[in-house]
């Protein structure tokens, strides 16, 4: 190939390929299902990755959503664990205080746990029930 | 780049009567099997970050020569191997900045700084990854990443879960399902069958000569044996780490690139064994789960000396 047409090839993959790649990334996104497949968390102990499908699928442990997400009466029953299990750290920019923003007659803020326990509670006290699942830290966290 | 004069390296050398344009296209279409296989497998996205890696990379190529006031180049195919070199090793839905970012650290700090083309001492792509995999660590990480697919195997990164939960889940990746792509992984690196054969296509054109990858893999393979013998309940046999991770893309396609590897004969099997054995030991008892991108760096800063080793002059008289 001469070098001209060499040059022009390279202008014209460089134009056809910038087109279509930003076209694609403008128009096409790999979107996350609701509800979730997978969840990671990025802790100081390293990700943690929680394979939620497995959870709820019928024929692997088939629970329900509320087995989990234990929410106030009327309430969205998918709303983020790190919503009310936030915990000051997460709300610290915001108010020094919970009662700040929150009503302390709704529930007892005693009992909202930061979201790092409740986690913990939840996995490990539901694998140790059903003895299945892991209850070892490096069994889930992956540094 | 100024043609004024015509620059000659040392000897040997190879000739197979091609150009440099050609050599590059050709293993552009080398790789077009493992990026298809890609698409297929981790869709529009995949598209998306192999068409904006190839058209950046020759997009900054461009620019710098302009800058520079240099001849163009991106006629040669160098810049648009790297941006597809580069797709092949990323996550399918990494955001579009960081593709750009990414073949700006290959096109330009991996390869132009140091005079470009035949100049750059590392591979540019490998380079690139480097700095990627140091700056943005959760964008690079596969299991982070890839969080909505569900194509019907473990979606667990194969490396990841070994390192951290020992050999024992390596059972749950088969053979055959990791050389056909069925791992949690890049657009193209998983997908070792169409790397094998696009090396093989490689090394019957004479584009890449069989020494570098048959060492690496044997590097892989003795390193990886040697481990598990050791202590087969932490380190995942031979198989599993040849076919996981980038161990077949680098040792087809990261360390045979032409600039930072050797030519002779025994320092191109020093050269590949060293990279497989390197890639083992990150593995195993490095930081890293993934050890093909350091191992190539390795091997790449050594290609200079071990590329002393070469054949006696005919008639040379110590």
């Amino acid at each position: 190939m001469a070098p001209k047409k060499e040059l022009q090839l390279g202008y014209a993959l460089a134009i056809v390929l910038i087109v279509v790649g930003v076209l694609s990334f403008a128009g096409y996104s790999a979107k996350i299902p609701d509800p979730p497949l997978r969840m990671i968390y990025h802790t100081n102990a390293g990700k943690v990755l929680f394979d939620h499908q497995t959870h709820l699928a019928a024929d692997r442990y088939g629970l329900a959503c509320a087995d989990c997400h234990h929410h106030p009466e009327g309430e969205d029953n998918t709303m983020a664990c790190g919503a009310c299990h936030g915990g000051p750290e997460r709300h610290e920019a915001i108010a020094e205080t919970c009662n700040e923003c929150h009503d302390p007659d709704f529930y007892d803020l005693a009992d909202v746990s930061k979201r790092s326990d409740a986690f913990h509670d939840q996995c490990i006290g539901c694998h140790r029930q059903f003895d299945a699942g892991p209850v070892e830290c490096s069994a889930c966290h992956v540094l | 780049m100024s043609d004024a004069k015509f620059i000659v390296s040392h000897a040997p050398y190879v000739h197979d009567g091609s150009s440099i344009a050609a050599r590059h296209y050709q293993v552009l279409l080398a790789l077009v099997p493992a990026a298809a296989a890609g698409v297929l497998q981790w869709g529009q996205p995949a598209l998306a970050v192999i068409c904006l890696a190839v058209g950046s990379a020759i997009a900054w190529e461009l620019g710098f020569t302009r800058l520079a006031r240099q001849r163009p180049s991106i006629g040669n195919g160098s810049a648009a191997l790297i941006g597809m070199t580069l797709a092949m090793l990323l996550p399918a839905t990494v955001p579009w900045w960081l593709v750009v970012t990414g073949t700006f650290l290959a096109v330009i700090i991996g390869k132009q700084i140091f005079g470009g083309i035949g100049a750059n001492p590392f591979n540019p792509v490998v380079v690139a990854m480097a700095i990627l995999g140091l700056s943005w660590p959760r964008l690079m990480d596969f299991d982070a990443m890839l969080l909505a697919y569900d194509p019907g195997f473990a979606m667990i990164e194969p490396l990841t879960a070994v390192k951290a939960f020992g050999a024992a889940t390596a059972e749950q990746f088969g053979c055959l399902d990791l050389f056909f792509g069925r791992q949690a992984g890049a657009i193209g690196a998983p997908f070792g069958i169409w790397l094998v054969l696009g090396g093989l296509y490689l090394t019957v054109c004479g584009v890449v000569r069989w020494q570098i990858p048959a060492a690496f893999i044997a590097g892989v393979f003795v390193t990886a044996t040697a481990f598990h013998m050791a202590d087969p309940a932490r380190y995942a046999g031979a198989g599993f780490h040849l076919l996981t991770g980038y161990t077949l893309i680098g040792a087809f396609f990261l360390a045979t690139e032409d600039s930072s590897s050797p030519v002779n004969f025994w320092a191109m099997l020093i050269y590949g064994f060293v990279g497989g054995l390197m890639t083992v030991l990150i593995r195993n008892i490095g930081a890293y789960p993934e050890g093909v991108i350091y191992a190539v760096m390795i091997i790449n800063v050594i290609n200079p000396l071990v590329d002393k080793i070469r054949p006696r002059a005919l008639g040379k008289v110590t």
